[in-house]
């Protein structure tokens, strides 16, 4: 299916999805930290327009939960009480975007909570806690990925452009960490930075972490581009009128990189995003109570959570949709910047 | 001759490298095994003290590096805090954990995805190819972890296989054939895992070149001389496309024993992985560098075996003396 | 190498002399092994003022390597390359950064020595703006100035170079290495890119501006026939070394090496008879 212009589409898909996300305090019902201990691991309630009782109801609404009889965590619907979702309703004060004080959520409820997503052992809602994650995953990988490709472009260029024992030290030290599988390296890079910091701490760590594992292979191909641009005609027509490295790798030759950087980062991206869920699910990431699609998981290690509480493997998925999306940009990138790559006909490669 | 020697030096040279990033990191590291307990008030500084004199963990740096590499030739790699013994023996059972899901999910994964793939390129563009197509984007998007933790979801809630571990409790009193559905049982989660994880982008590197290959005259002219489908699928087009399938080979070897940590943490497959968390959330030093230096070495080997059957299957190699 | 009268009989000191230049790429390997590669081995000549010579040979006889090395694109191994009264193969950095705006080089593929992703008006100006002597109002009346110059018009300055055809194209590398003034002016098979009706006429407008700016040419190309239309004198490389020279019509016409002759064999002509027999 070929439309005219796809990587704007998912560029757009991309776009909103990040949104979404960005503006998680007013999509996000409640405070993703505020405990119910009362009400640990209510199952997802899912929104009606019909009741019981066959009346249409134009504003949706969820039934009130309350424990089955003779079980003390089991929780069925009470179809006598209805939980009507108020739209655009004043809660839990926020920071839009970081710095707009706000407290307009897009949906919300009086007396009981609707909890879309159920609840987890705390209480805490899950749906809002998913949002709120998704912000710290994210930005884990965004700024893990413009970490490597920082790294990656620097020592790339350098070796390609000044050659020499310059190119093959940097090629063979990039050699080096390409040997080690990945997440290997970066739990072992994780486990030698102190292990219990507070969260913004460990935010940063895990970023410097994540970004400092992948730069070799970004590096080998701004190397191959920078090398072939260095050879270019109008480079060397520039240096004939005088113009300094500087000038030619800033003018000339960087701009060429430009779209390897970004066909990478469109790769790069959720690879980090589930490296940083992967961290936080085993316990070496984002620390409690600070949610992130990874440490959202983390419960599930425990044999009792698999069994009883399904609802908490939905976070998982969470992830889907981006994938989905930066697996479209990718290959569109591709088909746009590089149409003559030689697997021309096929629907792009992650490797 | 020369190439092979060539590779191995270079693959010595790789591990000798790594062996000094690996050691290298534990300088930065802020903590150690001791940590604990020196908080403890009940233990007397002095004999924390002692005890890190007696680890050498306030030796310098090339010290300790070669007192590990001596350890490492005597057949020993260094000691580990927590279990109190050599790393070696415990490095190599769990090894074998690892290395046995690990292969068998490679044998699986491209015994699926060969056929798949040249199947799905000789339909190219048709309709079979793009609902594979669509499958495979599917299976691309789930997360690793997803993949995982869903598979043990499912498990738990049908019961078809056990949730866990590698072997079940009364395994030692099993008959030999008992023994091994008892393996296979416990294995079919975790290489099922493994295997969708690595499926989707394996079938569409091989769909991908031998469509290419496909294209090509030369194939055209043996169809033109009758040759049978099968025999022109797999003795022609496959051997063509067999140079970047094998470096994707290569790749796939580290894509699964990265892929085989988190399996083995999430379905208590006692391998590799759970160690290395292990020791990393305990601060046990050389039974984390082994392990790192282990996990490499396979990749390392798993590259070298690709480089050999490129040797193998490549004229060109061979004749122009093999220099990467 | 002595040093020839120019074609219109004075005795000149001559334009350009090259003396033995030697130019040899090494490559060292990790593993000690050194690969090396002697693309040029002693070359002599001489270009007198306000001439064309001709440098004719086959493909890695090392015509280009001649190019960069006296337009200071690259550094000889060893010989000199004496151009107004110095030897500018053993200059600094900065005094061959200097020498360079007075040897400029048009290359063979005018998709390749203009970048793609710059307008026609920044690829234009780039030396100029290098150069950075001049405001920016002189610098677009000079570009107007040179567009003219090469036959384009200036409404083209927004295009890209993807946009013009290969002539037109050509013209814009012309100049754009006209904007500093060189003296003299390295052409690299600057016309082999081109289709026939083409060549013919950048040709015509090279050797307009020949008259009008009083340059010099080293008409560097493997095409005998390019050569007998545009030089007046030859000279032939074989192997990184010049192994004749003279006036043009005396080495088309008794030419008196092998491979010169291989060459004249080569072109494509209408009537066999003017050819001089290959010796077998």
């Amino acid at each position: 299916m070929r439309t005219r212009h796809p990587f704007a589409k998912w560029l757009a898909i991309l776009g909103a999805l990040h949104a979404i996300v960005a503006c998680a305090g007013f999509f996000a019902p409640y405070d993703p930290i505020e405990q119910h201990r009362k009400n640990p691991y209510l199952p997802p309630m899912p929104l009606h327009l019909m009741d019981a009782q066959g009346h249409l109801h134009l504003r949706p609404f969820a039934y009130a939960l309350k424990l089955r009889d003779g079980t003390f965590d089991q929780y069925k619907q009470d179809t006598s009480q209805l939980v009507p979702m108020k739209f655009f309703k004043s809660g839990a004060g926020y920071r839009l975007l970081g710095f707009l004080p706000s407290r307009i959520h897009l949906f919300g409820s009086e007396d009981a909570r609707i909890c879309l997503l159920g609840t987890d052992a705390y209480g805490r809602d899950q749906f809002s806690r998913l949002l709120y994650g998704g912000q710290i995953s994210l930005l884990a990988g965004l700024l893990g990925a413009a970490c490597t490709l920082s790294i990656g472009l620097c020592v790339g260029a350098a070796a390609g452009y000044f050659g020499g024992w310059r190119d093959d030290a940097l090629m063979r030290i990039a050699e080096l960490f390409l040997a080690l599988p990945w997440l290997y390296l970066l739990f072992a890079l994780r486990a030698f930075l102190p292990l219990s910091v507070s969260p913004l701490k460990a935010f940063f760590l895990i970023v410097a972490v994540i970004g400092a594992v992948g730069w070799a292979r970004p590096a080998r191909l701004v190397r191959g581009v920078v090398l072939s641009a260095k050879e270019r005609d109008f480079v060397r027509a520039a240096r004939g009128f005088g113009a300094t490295d500087s000038y030619l790798l800033r003018r000339h030759i960087l701009p060429e990189t430009s779209s390897v950087l970004l066909t990478q980062a469109a790769i790069l991206i959720p690879q980090y995003v589930l490296a940083e869920m992967t961290l936080s699910f085993l316990g070496l990431g984002v620390p409690e109570p600070a949610p992130s699609w990874g440490n959202l998981l983390s419960n599930l290690q425990q044999y009792s959570v698999l069994v009883s509480y399904w609802w908490m493997y939905l976070p998982a998925l969470a992830m889907v949709p981006f994938f989905l999306g930066y697996l479209g940009l990718a290959s569109s990138l591709q088909e746009r910047l590089e149409p003559y790559k030689i697997e021309r006909r096929s629907p792009g490669s992650l490797a | 001759m020369r190439f092979f020697l060539q590779r191995l030096r270079h693959a010595c040279f790789l591990l000798f490298g790594v062996s000094i990033l690996a050691f290298l990191f534990t300088t930065l590291a802020p903590g150690n095994y001791f940590d604990e307990m020196r908080l403890n008030p009940q233990i007397a500084p002095e004999t924390v003290a002692a005890l890190r004199a007696q680890y050498q963990l306030d030796r310098p740096l090339p010290v300790r590096y070669a007192s590990w590499m001596n350890s490492v030739v005597h057949g020993q790699m260094g000691f580990s805090f927590a279990y109190n013994s050599p790393v070696a023996p415990l490095l190599f059972v769990r090894a074998r954990n690892t290395l046995l899901l690990t292969i068998t999910a490679t044998l699986i994964a491209w015994g699926i995805a060969l056929p798949l793939g040249v199947w799905s390129a000789e339909r190219f563009g048709r309709l079979p190819d793009r609902l594979l197509s669509w499958a495979t984007a599917a299976l691309l998007v789930i997360p690793d972890l997803a993949l995982a933790l869903g598979l043990l979801v499912l498990t738990v809630r049908t019961g078809w296989f056990p949730t866990g571990g590698m072997t079940s409790l009364d395994f030692e009193s099993l008959p030999l054939s008992g023994k091994l559905r008892d393996l296979a049982l416990h294995m079919t989660l975790p290489v099922a895992a493994l295997v969708l994880s690595a499926l989707p982008l394996l079938i569409r590197h091989v769909r991908a070149s031998v469509a290419e290959v496909l294209d090509a005259p030369f194939i055209l002219a043996a169809r033109g001389h009758g040759i049978p489908r099968r025999t022109l699928l797999y003795r022609y087009a496959l051997r063509a496309a067999a140079n970047p399938l094998i470096s994707l080979f290569g790749f796939s070897i580290g894509a699964l024993l990265s892929g085989s940590l988190l399996v083995e943490v999430v379905m208590s497959w006692p391998g590799l992985g759970p160690l290395l968390l292990e020791s990393i959330l305990s601060r046990d030093l050389y039974v984390v560098i082994d392990g790192v230096l282990l996990s490499t070495i396979f990749l390392v080997s798993g590259n070298f075996i690709a480089d050999i059957l490129l040797y193998w299957a490549d004229p060109r190699i061979r004749t122009e003396g093999g220099t990467r | 190498m002595e040093v020839e009268t120019s074609p219109s009989g004075q005795n000149m000191q001559p334009f350009l002399r090259v003396e033995k230049l030697v130019k040899c790429y090494e490559r060292q390997n990790v593993f000690g092994s050194r690969d090396r590669l002697l693309a040029l081995d002693g070359v002599s000549f001489a270009v007198a003022r306000e001439t064309t010579l001709a440098v004719v040979g086959e493909s890695g006889s090392g015509k280009s390597t001649l190019g960069f090395c006296i337009s200071c694109l690259e550094i000889p191994t060893s010989g000199s390359i004496w151009f107004e009264g110095r030897d500018i193969a053993v200059l600094t950095e900065s005094e061959r950064r200097k020498v360079r705006a007075q040897i400029q080089l048009i290359f063979q593929d005018p998709s390749n020595s203009l970048n793609p992703r710059w307008s026609v008006e920044d690829i234009l100006l780039e030396p100029l703006n290098l150069e950075g002597k001049l405001k920016r109002e002189e610098t677009k009346q000079r570009a107007a100035a040179l567009m003219t110059q090469v036959g384009l018009s200036s409404d083209m300055f927004q295009r890209s170079p993807a946009q013009l055809s290969g002539g037109q194209r050509q013209r814009l590398a012309i100049a754009r290495a006209l904007a500093l003034e060189p003296k003299l002016l390295i052409l690299d098979e600057a016309l082999s890119a081109l289709d026939c009706s083409v060549q013919a006429q950048i040709a015509n407008l090279l050797i307009e501006l020949q008259r009008t700016l009083g340059m010099t040419y080293l008409f560097i190309t493997h095409d005998l026939a390019m050569a007998a239309h545009l030089a007046d004198e030859i000279a032939v490389m074989n192997r990184g070394r010049v192994v004749e020279q003279g006036p043009a019509e005396k080495v088309l016409r008794h030419p008196k090496e092998e491979i010169t002759r291989h060459l004249l064999a080569a072109m494509p002509s209408l009537d066999n008879a003017e050819r001089p027999p290959l010796e077998s």
